[in-house]
């Protein structure tokens, strides 16, 4: 799972007014824990996942998960 | 699951039994493989088989007396395929050189083969290849026996003398007019570590073990004309071959008798049906061999016999392109796995439990059957992937609710004048009913959750019908049966059902349920065989219809039975009797009544595996030139939806002015709900009199593209989910904002879904972009 900064950099926290920033977020789903970069807020760090992330790698890794 | 069990039944299916050819033909060739292969045009690969199974197959190949072409089950349709000719044109067309075989060291044993005849030569060949050190006695001087007899149009002088050259080249010894009798018999076996006596010509009678050819307890085998009592080079053969194994059994001491039961010709459980087999003439041969075109040809008639019969009828069973017997051994594997993936999940969960399975088997084998047991096994285990039936069940938990589930006795006389019409005129066709109301609930009308939500303005005009033509008051009660619960295998949500249905009928006095769903009807069935149900259409059928003069122009329709009534042959009946009675004329499907198909919505495979769904669908509605007509609400939106024009019954009896029924759309899954919730409000105010409270207005007002809505639906994101995401992202300012487009971009956990909706505001107006979900959480620090 990986997001590319440059394909989502003109959304910004509305709340915050700040541009988003990589780091490491912990997802997890099921028996699953992990650590990915995901694009968030610097400061109140609500975390962004555009729709290709949710249908694409995310529902794989769910699917995946929901196999084990 | 008792995986013993299922095994067992996974053994049953027939689908690995050999053709009728093949269990005839003493030494297997596996014709089928065989004849495929010609059929491509590869005779070499043809030609690899032929060596792989037949002893001596160049000369064979030319002389064999083809006991399995009498076997063959084409001969009923077209003559017989000409196996042996093919195996001639495959010794032309496809001839390899043999393989040099390194000689073994010969240390396991030695044995003395009387007779140098074919069956003799088998067993020299076959052990000799396998480390024996074998001498050949033979009485005359050359080695063939009665196989010179054979020579003339196919086998050339030239041809056998240079494979039993080939017999001297191995290195085997020979010794030449060696007249054996019984005393020379006896010294033999004093040396020898095992005899084969394959001469023809033996007098002695001898008692020998009919499986294994082994003579009373002695070290002493034999075959060829002895055992088989006929001329037959092929079984004659096949003896030697046999013996020779029971002879390297014998000398590595282990059991004679082990798993031999399908030696030399049996008969196969596989029952072809030609009935239908299309009838091709056997092609003969323009000169004294096919040619290539002539084989391949000759080989295109073959069926390729193999039972087939439920993958021929079920979608699923060819999607995934798998026997219940090998489907039965993956469901196993997936069952025993504790690490690692449960690769069998999607294709269990594609599965509509239709039955049809096995209705078209004739061992019964029924793969419905298996599937729900297997599904009850991954819930207990824990081990059913979440999402393939939580909108389902979150759907039937819905139902259940106040939002829709309702219950309610008839109402009296004076209250309830308006649901039946008084005679004007006695014995007029236009009497729409009459009061048969006694103050006890005889019947409980429980239309199911589907049917409110796809014909909500028909339910009422239902109620009235019944209302005013059983006998006996007809209370009404709204909710769904809990068949979703038992697709998911969720026996858990199954019982709670169950006890819910059967306390209301408790305190109803135990009224007769009338049913319009054929869901409900064999949830009925299988959990609550105490109550007794009448299905709404034989009612009509029985009763009478209530717009006699409604009949439309005549048409012809072919029926789609729901499969949940494959069983049900009077309401089978019934809804024939309702369709003629309207001037419809009936053409019947291949696949009808106890053989029907599924939709593609049983089994929550609709939920669980769309791409399947679309597939029986697909199917189905080419099946008919004409318009279909249902019964079942699934089985009429999933047609529609699939292109095909598609009366529901509903369609026929209450027809709308100015609609045209077949091409009636779905309704979307949040329009459900709200139909749903619809007919509960407009009963309750209509029949009964009851004030009702109005659904809360929705907070926004939201404007939403087709494109959206059809996103909605695939990904099964209702109305209120982003009523609900909207109004926490423009409460909290909790969103993501897009200066560039202006768009905001929200997202709301709830239950287990994240939700996300891409908008943007214009005046009091919600303009909804794009929505989309996941599953996955993430961990706020
Ligand atoms: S119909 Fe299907 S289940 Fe039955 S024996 Fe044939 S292949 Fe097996
Ligand atoms: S049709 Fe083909 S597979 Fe069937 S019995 Fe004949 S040769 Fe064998
Ligand atoms: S129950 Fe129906 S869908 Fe399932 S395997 Fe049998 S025929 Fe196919
Ligand atoms: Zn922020």
């Amino acid at each position: 799972m990986y997001q590319e900064k440059k394909d989502y950099q003109s959304w910004i926290c509305d709340k915050c007014q700040k541009e988003l920033e990589l780091t490491k977020v912990k997802v997890h789903y099921l028996e699953g824990e992990f650590e990915v970069e995901l694009l968030n807020c610097p400061t109140c760090h609500q975390v962004f996942i555009n729709e290709s992330l949710a249908l694409g790698k995310m529902a794989e890794v769910e699917q995946g998960l929901e196999d084990k | 699951m008792d995986l013993d069990k299922l095994l067992e039944t996974g053994d049953r299916c027939i689908f690995r039994e050999p053709p009728t050819c093949t269990a005839n033909c003493p030494v297997h060739l596996e014709i089928i493989e065989f004849i495929s292969e010609i059929e491509k045009g590869d005779f070499q690969k043809a030609y690899k088989l032929m060596e792989k199974k037949i002893p001596f197959h160049r000369i064979i190949g030319q002389i064999c007396d083809h006991p399995c072409e009498s076997f063959c089950v084409r001969s009923a349709a077209g003559g017989a395929i000409s196996i042996s000719e093919l195996e001639k044109a495959v010794l032309e067309y496809g001839a390899a050189k043999p393989k040099k075989i390194w000689p073994v060291p010969k240390k396991k044993g030695k044995v003395a083969v009387i007779g140098a005849g074919l069956s003799g030569l088998t067993v020299a060949v076959d052990l000799d290849k396998k480390g024996y050190e074998i001498v050949l006695y033979e009485k005359t001087d050359r080695l063939g026996g009665r196989l010179w007899d054979h020579i003339g149009e196919s086998l050339k002088e030239e041809n056998l003398s240079e494979e039993l050259k080939l017999v001297k080249d191995k290195g085997i010894s020979i010794q030449f007019n060696q007249e054996l009798d019984k005393n020379r018999l006896m010294d033999l076996l004093l040396e020898y570590d095992a005899v084969y006596l394959g001469s023809g010509g033996w007098d002695e009678q001898l008692e020998f073990n009919p499986k294994t050819f082994q003579v009373d307890e002695l070290n002493l085998f034999i075959g060829g004309k002895i055992v088989t009592r006929n001329d037959s080079v092929i079984f004659s053969a096949s003896s030697g071959r046999r013996a020779a194994l029971s002879i390297e059994r014998y000398l590595s001491k282990v059991s004679l008798t082990d798993s031999r039961e399908r030696e030399g010709i049996f008969e196969t459980p596989l029952k072809q049906d030609v009935s239908e087999t299309e009838v091709i003439i056997k092609i003969e041969k323009q000169s004294s061999i096919y040619s290539k075109e002539e084989a391949i040809q000759e080989a295109k008639r073959c069926i390729k016999c193999q039972c087939r019969k439920c993958m021929d009828g079920c979608n699923h069973l060819r999607k995934f392109d798998i026997s219940p017997y090998a489907y039965v051994r993956q469901i196993n594997h997936n069952e025993r796995i504790i690490l690692g993936t449960h690769y069998a999940n999607k294709m269990i969960n594609s599965c509509t439990e239709c039955g049809l399975c096995k209705e078209e088997c004739f061992l019964d084998i029924s793969m419905k059957d298996v599937i729900q047991d297997t599904r009850e096994s991954m819930v207990e285990r824990n081990k059913m992937p979440v999402s393939a039936h939580d909108f389902a069940l979150k759907d039937m938990a819905f139902s259940n609710s106040s939002r829709f589930s309702l219950v309610r006795k008839q109402p009296s006389k004076e209250q309830s004048k308006d649901l039946f019409y008084y005679p004007l005129i006695s014995f007029s066709d236009y009497v729409k009913g009459l009061y048969h109301g006694t103050g006890k609930t005889e019947y409980l009308f429980y239309p199911g959750c589907q049917l409110p939500a796809s014909y909500p303005d028909d339910v009422k005009s239902i109620y009235e019908y019944l209302v005013g033509h059983v006998k006996g008051d007809v209370g009404i009660y709204l909710g769904c049966c809990g068949a979703p619960a038992d697709w998911a295998g969720r026996q858990d949500l199954m019982g709670e059902n169950i006890e819910a249905i059967k306390k209301v009928w408790e305190e109803m006095e135990r009224p007769t349920f009338i049913l319009a769903c054929s869901s409900c009807i064999r949830v009925f069935e299988k959990y609550l065989p105490e109550i007794k149900v009448q299905s709404l259409w034989d009612i009509y059928a029985e009763k009478g219809l209530p717009n006699k003069d409604q009949i439309k122009i005549p048409q012809t329709l072919s029926i789609h039975d729901a499969c949940g009534t494959r069983e049900n042959s009077d309401l089978h009946e019934s809804v024939r009797k309702i369709a003629s009675k309207l001037g419809y004329n009936i053409e019947e499907l291949k696949y009808s009544r106890e053989r029907t198909k599924c939709c593609g919505y049983g089994g929550l495979v609709y939920y669980a595996n769309r791409e399947q769904s679309d597939g029986f669908v697909a199917e189905r509605i080419q099946e008919s030139p004409h318009d279909i007509l249902v019964y079942c609400t699934m089985c009429k939106d999933l047609f529609v939806s699939g292109g095909k024009r598609t009366f529901h019954l509903i369609d026929l009896i209450y027809p709308k002015d100015n609609e045209d029924g077949a091409v009636k759309k779905m309704p979307t899954l949040s329009e459900r709900h709200q139909n749903r919730s619809r007919v509960k409000r407009s009963l309750l105010k209509e029949v009964w009199n009851e004030e009702v409270d109005e659904p809360a207005q929705d907070d926004y007002q939201l404007v939403i593209p087709e494109s959206v809505r059809q996103n909605m639906e695939d990904r099964y994101i209702l109305m209120e989910d982003i009523q609900a995401v909207v109004k926490n992202a423009q409460e909290s300012r909790k969103r993501f904002f897009n200066p560039e487009s202006g768009d905001y971009l929200a997202s709301l956990k709830r239950e287990h879904v994240t939700f996300w909706v891409q908008y943007a505001q214009e005046d009091d107006k919600v303009l909804i972009r794009n929505v989309y979900s996941h599953r996955m959480e993430i961990v706020e620090e």
